[in-house]
């Protein structure tokens, strides 16, 4: 019985199906259950979140957690479905450190929303950026344009005004 | 008497911060109260690029995240695609991997001794680092033209077969690296002032550095016996004689240890593959390659398919880069580009933790811990 | 027995039989004294044109002995194995813009790299290049030269406070930080020396230390006050300022510390100033530990020119020094530093001075 199987007999309600992804173990979870199977699956020894990924199916988002257990030496992939409308889904931030900041990258470049996350603002690309460019819908014809302001901020714009020099 | 906070920009342009990376430091005197970390001024949308290139055209983007050490990241990225398509890859090929792989990692190894050495103040090191470095990248210009930026892996195998008098270089130039290791240490480890910089500075215990998700070396520096090519064996790494580099101690000291320890492991596994090299294909021909063409230069060979479609499906797949765990989440459609490519950097994630090295230490302190967890920018913003 | 450089002008003047035909002219207009202050004054000349050339070896030294350390070349184009890189970086830095930043105080900006020069230069007055070759015998010559050394973080503080920048004020309160917990030791180790002269004239220093035990070891005051000359070394590599203990600069944590925003002609007074202050340190550490210009007395030749060789060498054997350290040494945390001061560095230099008292007053040295 692999990690997954596991967790879906632990937590029947939370996990739609399991799976295989090449020879990872996977586990759909339904997405209101995640904080609480990310709580069972870091108790199964899963002590490093190793990625999460956000991707962009045009009719839905998927956010897929990899795992890894130092202590047992496997593998586990949990995978969340989320609506094309208002994707969000809890962050797990409270229970990987790591979590932070991948989730503040997924949401900067992918778009979606983790609630409960304590700091959830753009990381890689500065803030007031027009859009996330890993959705497919990613309008990639209209240049934008940054300068940091007197504080360090970021500024941008789409016609470039920003770039002229102010006194 | 009232003391204000100071609140200290350092960076995107410091010379200590690798790069462009920002810390916005609030500062009590000389003592770092907290940390904040901004980035992103080297990013390049590589993830989006991925998305527009074909399987094959990615790869010279691979080389730019981490420049350092562009063929462990050529090799992450092809090592996913070979999984998700699983394609066998000739064992000769596979060699040539690792060796390239290794003496990839000796050159990032030297660089971080340098650069870390350096924000210390002592300038030597760098120097000397450098040029082992050189002698390094000549080895990589014979086998395929270029000194930083490879693009030399090919799905399926590799780009072009070793050429005349590459092993006896190699062996030269492990012979030689030898002893300046042994330089390295009589410069750096012994000195008194090295190791009060080091010992007990940014000390992070092992729950802790899994939790923040460090990575590969940084991680072993906080006693954690892990190492991807041991728990996972990839390549030809199951057949190979070394060890992964622990150390208990947590500290800053702890986790340059490790990489000198990891150079002579390196050199270690690359005496073996160059003892062992075996011959036969450098790139698969049972399944998408195509047999060798008549009149070709050289009767090894093969072409991969430039336009190559594998199944529908996704994979996410672990490589120990010299910095950490390097991973790529591809996503195939069934077309020729790559429906999603992630790239789980060692950099960004080993940075996660250094707010929690630094706060209560002093900007010294800072610039150690960070010259020691080892992050290039580039990796980082992507 | 000449006292000064001026008396030694007069007296080779007069060797050569022209000093009193000059003296007479002068005295027939009731102006000695112009005479007086004309040698004065190309004594002065003489000695900061020596001292500017010496700074500007000294930073072509510097990069070469970097470059060997390193397995380099260093400077190669400009002149014989780039001998004239001083210049072309001087010409290079005249001609930069010279920037002022928009919040700085311009006056005290401006003021600060010039400050910084002058205690480097004016520790040079008593300091004793050969027999007789000193512009002035001080008789509180050590004292005067601890004085003025002690000035050059006022500058600092200056720069660092004018420029407007965190890291520029950061860089100056570590360098009065720094400059009080090394003075201290730095005065209390030579008090030691001063205690077994009795004076504190640079030139009663160096001629206690003439002659020699048993016909081969120079009784220099390294071998009568070993520790000291290493808490004298010590708090002198860290009044120059230069790795280990280059707080001020320390380029990897404050980018270039009180200097960051100096550029230009200001740059290069800094620069200047840095190796002039080295320079004079290491003339200071000769004279009172290694034995100043004495050595074998060679016949035939004036003493005051193989006292002056023998000067120079043994400054440049500590300058040699100071700039290996450079090259292999990281840099000491500021807190580091000041820990070493205060709780070793100074306790230690008590207990010297009071282990030398002791024993002078038993009689037993």
């Amino acid at each position: 019985m692999n990690a997954a199987e596991e967790l879906k007999q632990a937590m029947p309600a939370a996990v739609v199906s399991t799976g295989m992804l090449i020879d990872k173990p996977l586990a759909i979870i339904k997405k209101e259950e995640i904080l609480k199977a990310a709580g069972k699956v870091k108790e199964m020894g899963f002590d490093n979140l190793s990625v999460i990924t956000g991707i962009d199916y045009r009719d839905r988002f998927e956010v897929i957690y990899n795992f890894f257990s130092y202590k047992k030496k496997e593998n586990l992939v949990l995978k969340v479905v989320l609506d094309h409308e208002a994707p969000s889904v809890d962050s797990v931030a409270s229970i990987w450190k790591v979590a932070d900041w991948l989730e503040r990258e997924t949401y900067d470049l992918v778009g979606i929303k983790f609630t409960g996350h304590p700091n959830l603002v753009r990381i890689l690309l500065p803030d007031g950026w027009n859009g996330h460019p890993l959705r497919k819908d990613y309008d990639m014809e209209t240049e934008q344009f940054v300068t940091m302001g007197e504080d360090g901020e970021d500024i941008v714009s789409t016609d470039g005004s920003n770039l002229l020099r102010r006194r | 008497m009232e003391t204000d906070e100071l609140l200290l920009n350092m960076g995107p342009v410091h010379p200590a911060t690798h790069g462009v990376l920002r810390f916005k430091l609030r500062m009590d005197g000389e003592i770092i109260r907290d940390c904040e970390i901004v980035m992103g001024y080297l990013h390049r949308g590589t993830e989006k690029l991925g998305e527009m290139k074909t399987y094959l055209q990615f790869i010279p983007y691979t080389d730019r995240l981490d420049y350092l050490s562009a063929m462990p990241n050529n090799y992450a990225y092809v090592k996913a695609v070979e999984e998700l398509a699983d394609i066998e890859v000739p064992l000769r090929a596979e060699y040539i991997r690792v060796l390239t792989l290794e003496l990839n990692r000796i050159i990032n190894h030297l660089v971080f001794m340098g650069s870390l050495i350096l924000d210390l103040g002592a300038n030597t090191a760098i120097m000397w680092g450098f040029r082992e470095r050189e002698k390094a990248l000549q080895l990589y210009e014979m086998l395929c033209g270029a000194r930083m930026t490879f693009s030399y892996m090919r799905i399926g195998g590799v780009r072009e077969d070793l050429p005349e008098g590459f092993i006896p270089k190699l062996n030269d130039f492990i012979k030689d690296m030898e002893k300046r290791i042994v330089d390295y240490e009589q410069l750096i480890n012994g000195n008194e002032i090295f190791l009060l910089r080091m010992k007990n500075i940014g000390v992070i215990n092992a729950d802790e550095a899994i939790n923040y998700g460090m990575t590969g070396p940084s991680l072993r520096g906080s006693g954690v016996n892990y190492d991807i090519r041991k728990l996972e064996p990839y390549s030809i790494y199951p057949d190979i004689d070394f060890k992964a580099c622990v150390r208990k101690e947590c500290d800053s000291y702890a986790r340059y240890l490790v990489r000198m320890d990891e150079m002579k492991e390196s050199l270690h596994i690359l005496r073996q593959v160059a003892d062992t090299m075996p011959a036969g294909d450098i790139i698969t021909t049972q399944k998408y390659g195509i047999a060798p063409m008549t009149g070709a230069p050289s009767a090894v060979m093969t072409y991969f398919p430039r336009i190559f479609t594998p199944p529908v499906g996704e994979v996410y797949t672990r490589t120990e880069a010299p910095k950490g765990e390097l991973g790529f989440y591809v996503v195939s459609d069934g077309t020729t580009k790559p429906y999603r490519v992630k790239i789980r950097s060692p950099s960004f994630c080993n940075l996660v933790a250094l707010p929690k090295m630094i706060v209560g230490l002093k900007i010294p302190d800072l610039i150690a811990a960070f010259g020691t967890i080892d992050i290039v920018l580039g990796d980082v913003d992507r | 027995m000449i006292a000064n450089a001026y008396e030694l002008v007069v007296y080779i003047l007069s060797a050569i039989g022209i000093y009193d035909p000059i003296n007479g002219f002068f005295q027939n207009y009731g102006m000695e004294y112009l005479l007086r202050i004309i040698i004065i004054v190309v004594e002065i000349v003489v000695l900061l044109v020596f001292v500017l050339l010496t700074v500007m070896f000294l930073s072509w030294l510097e990069r070469k002995m970097f470059a060997w350390v390193q397995s380099r070349y260093g400077p190669m184009i400009t002149g014989p194995h780039g001998l004239f890189q001083p210049i072309a970086d001087g010409i290079k830095l005249v001609g930069k813009e010279d920037i002022i930043p928009a919040g700085a105080d311009r006056w005290i900006f401006t003021l600060a790299p010039f400050i910084i020069f002058v205690p480097a230069l004016l520790v040079f007055i008593p300091l004793p290049f050969g027999d007789s070759l000193i512009i002035s015998d001080l008789r509180i010559g050590l004292l005067y030269i601890i004085a003025i050394s002690a000035l050059s973080p006022v500058s600092i503080l200056l720069a660092g406070w004018a420029s407007n920048n965190k890291y520029s004020l950061m860089g100056a309160m570590r360098a009065v930080a720094q400059d009080i917990s090394y003075t201290i030791p730095l005065a209390l180790a030579a008090i030691a020396v001063v205690l077994y002269v009795g004076s504190l004239s640079t030139v009663d220093i160096v001629r206690a230390q003439e002659g020699t035990w048993f016909d081969i070891i120079p009784r220099w005051f390294i071998f009568v006050q070993p520790l000291a000359f290493i808490l004298f070394l010590i708090a002198s590599i860290a009044e120059m300022g230069r790795i280990p203990f280059d707080f001020q600069e320390s380029e990897q944590e404050l980018v270039a510390g009180f200097y960051t925003e100096y550029s230009g002609m200001k740059f290069a007074m800094y620069f200047l100033g840095e190796y002039a202050h080295m320079f004079a340190v290491s003339g200071v550490i000769v004279t009172v530990f290694l034995g100043g210009w004495t050595g074998p007395v060679l016949p035939f030749i004036p003493v005051q020119i193989t006292s002056l060789v023998y000067f120079i060498i043994k400054t440049y054997a500590v300058i040699f020094f100071a700039m290996w350290l450079r090259d292999t040494v990281p840099r000491m945390r500021i807190d580091q530093l000041l820990n070493l001061g205060w709780k070793i560095m100074i306790p230690l230099a008590l207990l010297n001075l009071l282990v030398t008292s002791f024993l002078l007053t038993a009689g037993v040295v």
